[in-house]
């Protein structure tokens, strides 16, 4: 039995962004979440699990507010989370967080397939996942929107601009997953009150033979701002239905439109 | 550290990315993998195209040897157009050099001595920006930057044998049906989104959109998770960038991921029942109310005026 990693982020829920005056981001009051994505990843691992017999886990990098995340991850199927706790990961870029995940699958050892999505919710910056793979030196397959493993292989449908390629890559391989791979189901009671018994594994930077300065963001971080937009945000308030539509074509009319 | 490195699997990606990297001032070279690529190429500013020559038709295949080629060639920086396999090569090829990546950059400008980027966080609600001083790589998503000929300076092309990863292969590509739209040429979009109840309603869209002249684009639900409409018709962050005169928008909420897409737009108004709609904050104009009654009397009208 060889382990199926599906590797998932605790981000801040982009929903609870605060905007202050002066344009900057105040996270602080954001709920945390696992990445929207990272679902269909965790999904898509207890399901080929499922059929090949193996073993699906979970693996995060994340600072301490990730532990709450393991009850969660567990109650969607896999039996065991890894998370390696280090404050570092709240400013990891994409280069630390490809490293430390690589360096922390080669800890847990005996792995066939690794799961990410293509994107995480805060970044989407659709790069761990091949990064975890150029780590590792292993084969990577990005935009999947299915999946099978047959003995030694893995069958993967990608969706590209143009087409659809069916892929076969050599395992072990990291597969990142777009969100149509599969539909997550919301985990009933059962579910969650058995995530809380199944194992989970804590690790720490020294344990993966790195230091925070291994971690270092390779750019400069200059800003970090609000997106402004500009727009006029007219409510047409007109009593009736035809009243309102009537002021629309008027405005519309107004801005050369039609 | 010098030069320039160009990459992309789109030739109009790849044609842009060479006019914006010849603002620098540095060598600038365009990798292909194919010659009749790097032919054409030749007109648009590049001093070298360098055409890999190798065993395998995926452009993926090669990031450890363009990692290596970079290295060799100390480059500073490798720009590669975000298209699925361009961003696979370039993560990749970060990965094997263990640089910076910034990915699907919205700005990036050549300073003295750094280059300066802007990408978007958070679905769109943030703006990092980040200060390049080493080799780092760029995916640039296509419609950011204009292709320019230039055919006073003709590139060198030189070809390299090389060896490709040959642990994915190929078995089979069938083409995605374009269904003959073109989001984001658009000059006007009706979009709709989950507010509609049945896949029939869509015709109360078509008809707004015939009065209008306009294309009809929707949510990521309405074609990734209810396969109403084709997946080329979903605008956001994983969809499509429109930039027409009127977007309009009828049971659209208005999250980030999505409004992201249409911020280029020159006016939008959204039709919603909910006020709270965060689509009113991106709105020009709206309209509070039911789709079903606002929707015909504004085709109507528009249709009389
Ligand atoms: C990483 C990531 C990437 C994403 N990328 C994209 C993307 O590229 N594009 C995209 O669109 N989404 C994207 N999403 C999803 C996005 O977050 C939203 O979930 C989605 O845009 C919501 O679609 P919607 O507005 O159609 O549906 P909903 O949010 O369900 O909104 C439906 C609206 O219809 C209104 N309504 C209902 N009935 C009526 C009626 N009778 N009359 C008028 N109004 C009515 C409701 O008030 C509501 O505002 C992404 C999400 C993530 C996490
Ligand atoms: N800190 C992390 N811990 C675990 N997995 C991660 C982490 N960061 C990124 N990933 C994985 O890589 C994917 C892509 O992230 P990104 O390249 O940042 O868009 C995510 O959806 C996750 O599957």
């Amino acid at each position: 039995m060889a382990k199926i990693i599906a590797c998932y982020k605790w981000v801040a829920d982009e929903a609870d962004l605060r905007i202050n005056a002066d344009m900057s981001v105040d996270l602080s009051k954001a709920k945390g979440k696992i990445s929207d994505y990272d679902k269909n990843a965790i999904e898509a691992a207890v399901q080929v699990a499922k059929g090949t017999g193996d073993t699906a886990v979970t693996l995060t990098f994340g600072s301490g507010k990730a532990k709450q995340s393991l009850k969660d991850a567990l109650s969607r199927g896999p039996a065991e989370g890894f998370w390696i706790n280090s404050g570092s990961a709240e400013k990891a870029d994409g280069a630390a967080s490809s490293k430390v995940l690589a360096a922390a699958i080669k800890e847990m050892g005996d792995y066939k397939l690794i799961l990410c999505a293509e994107g995480a919710s805060d970044t989407f910056a659709r790069q761990v996942g091949p990064g975890i793979a150029a780590r590792l030196d292993i084969p990577c397959v990005s935009s999947a929107t299915g999946f099978e493993v047959n003995g030694n292989t893995v069958t993967v449908s990608r969706k590209l601009e143009d087409c659809v390629e069916v892929v076969a890559a050599d395992l072990p391989v990291v597969v990142c997953v777009l969100p149509e791979i599969n539909q997550p189901p919301i985990p009933g009671l059962k579910a969650v009150l058995d995530a809380g018994k199944k194992p989970t594994r804590e690790l720490r930077l020294e344990d993966l033979g790195l230091s925070e300065t291994d971690l270092a963001a390779k750019t400069e971080l200059q800003g970090f701002e609000a997106y402004v937009m500009n727009r006029k945000n007219v409510i047409l308030s007109g009593d009736s239905a035809a009243d309102k539509v009537k002021e629309l074509v008027a405005n519309l009319k107004k801005e050369g439109i039609i | 550290m010098s030069g320039i490195y160009v990459y992309s699997d789109n030739f109009g990606l790849s044609a842009a990315l060479l006019s914006l990297a010849a603002q620098s001032g540095e060598e600038v070279c365009a990798i292909t993998l194919d010659q009749d690529q790097a032919d054409e190429l030749v007109n648009y500013g590049a001093d070298r195209l360098l055409v890999l020559k190798g065993d395998s038709p995926r452009p993926e295949s090669y990031a450890k040897v363009i990692a290596e080629l970079l290295k060799k060639e100390n480059a500073e920086l490798f720009l590669v157009g975000s298209t699925a396999r361009g961003r696979e090569l370039a993560a990749k090829t970060a990965g094997y050099l263990d640089c910076g990546m910034v990915s699907d950059a919205a700005s990036l400008v050549f300073e003295v001595g750094k280059i300066v980027t802007t990408r978007l966080m958070y679905g769109g609600s943030v703006v990092q920006t980040e200060i390049i001083n080493s080799l780092t790589v760029v995916t640039v998503p296509v419609g950011k930057f204009e292709a320019a000929k230039n055919e006073s300076k003709k590139g060198v092309i030189s070809s390299l044998e090389v060896k490709a990863d040959q642990r994915v292969n190929i078995i089979e590509t069938s083409p995605i049906k374009k269904e003959g739209i073109d989001l984001a040429a658009a000059d006007k979009v009706v979009c709709i989104g989950m507010g509609l109840d049945k896949p029939e309603d869509i015709q109360i869209a078509q008809d707004l959109a015939q009065v209008l002249g306009a294309e009809i684009g929707c949510t990521r639900g309405i074609a990734e998770e209810r396969h109403w409409l084709p997946v080329q018709s979903y605008i956001g962050i994983s969809g499509a960038n429109v930039k027409p005169s009127l977007y309009i928008s009828m049971g659209v909420s208005g999250q980030v991921q999505h409004v992201v897409g249409i911020r280029d737009s020159r006016i939008i108004a959204a039709v919603d029942s909910n006020d709270k709609a965060p689509i009113f904050k991106a709105a020009d104009y709206g309209i509070v109310g039911d789709l079903y009654e606002i929707i015909p009397l504004l085709t109507e009208a528009l249709r009389n005026a």
